[in-house]
């Protein structure tokens, strides 16, 4: 009874990764990680571990979204411009 | 820059570093005298650029 | 395990655990809503587990969060402004009642800390949380379009 919250946040890990893996589109999948970083967050503060969920909030639920999107918008701005070339 | 707008920007200031202060004695754990000095110079630093910031989205 | 953990676990489980179903399907309106409202759940279920575990310091998890979370959601309206222009989320219900569950849990922290300088704290993080949700919550509807167009 005691672990409950322990179960819960362990269970939110388990389902936003499955989520991740199973979203094909990379910018919804940008979308699913900034949730799995919340997650992993809660769970690393029911365990006891508040600096890594710290560290853990500030990459994962700002940094990789951030980093993932100006990345898919590089990459399809440089098609956009090939496809016009050719 | 004359002494209106000089006397102005350090009202500014002195009112940003005043609720900078109070807002890092609100988040720190326990006070004392080496917190409250620390927490002045780091407010004094951030009234600076709040200002700046401020002058920069909304103009002069 | 005490009521403020329970509560904190119905929160995880209910709260965050519905919007990881909204995250991981449906149209990209109803994605990004849901996503905005993952954080803006999460930090009410920090501020009662720091409640829960007896640990004050816990506090600032549920401030980055208060103060992260808008700022990932501005980052996804900003970049995907293109394509939710044309259809723009429409979420009123749901943001008010994140940001009223934010309120109750800050003020039911605020009644069991009593006043102070605890106090003061757990409020400037109630007043970050409401104000950020309700920010990204308008950005993402497109309120602010004539910034996000640059």
């Amino acid at each position: 009874m005691a672990d409950a919250v322990i179960v819960v946040a362990l269970l939110l890990v388990a389902g936003s990764a499955t989520a991740a893996v199973a979203v094909r589109d990379p910018v919804r999948q940008a979308l699913v990680l900034a949730v799995l970083g919340v997650a992993l967050a809660v769970l690393f503060t029911v365990l006891q571990a508040p600096d890594v969920a710290l560290s853990q909030l500030a990459v994962g639920s700002v940094l990789t979204p951030l980093l993932l999107l100006l990345t898919v918008r590089k990459v399809k701005r440089r098609g956009q411009r090939k496809g016009r070339e050719q | 820059m004359s002494p209106r707008t000089a006397l102005l920007a350090l009202a500014e200031i002195l009112a940003w570093w005043a609720a900078l202060t109070v807002l890092w004695l609100v988040l720190i754990s326990t006070v004392d005298t080496l917190e409250l000095a620390v927490g002045a110079g780091a407010a004094g630093a951030a009234a600076v650029a709040a200002r700046a910031a401020r002058r920069a989205v909304s103009g002069p | 395990m005490n009521g403020w953990t329970l509560t904190a676990a119905l929160v995880l489980g209910g709260g965050v655990g519905a919007t990881l179903w909204g995250v991981a399907t449906g149209p990209l309106r109803r994605r990004v809503v849901a996503q905005n409202l993952s954080t803006a759940l999460a930090c009410p279920a920090l501020l009662l587990l720091s409640q829960g575990y007896d640990r004050p310091s816990y506090v600032d998890l549920a401030l980055v969060l208060a103060l992260l979370g808008p700022v990932g959601t501005l980052v996804f309206a900003r970049l995907l402004s293109g394509e939710l222009a044309g259809d723009p989320p429409r979420a009123q219900g749901v943001t008010w009642a994140a940001a009223g569950l934010g309120a109750a849990v800050v003020l039911a922290l605020c009644v069991a800390v009593g006043p102070g300088r605890a106090m003061a704290k757990l409020l400037v993080v109630g007043a970050l949380l409401v104000g950020g949700n309700l920010v990204a919550s308008r950005a993402l509807s497109g309120g602010f379009r004539e910034v996000s167009r640059g």
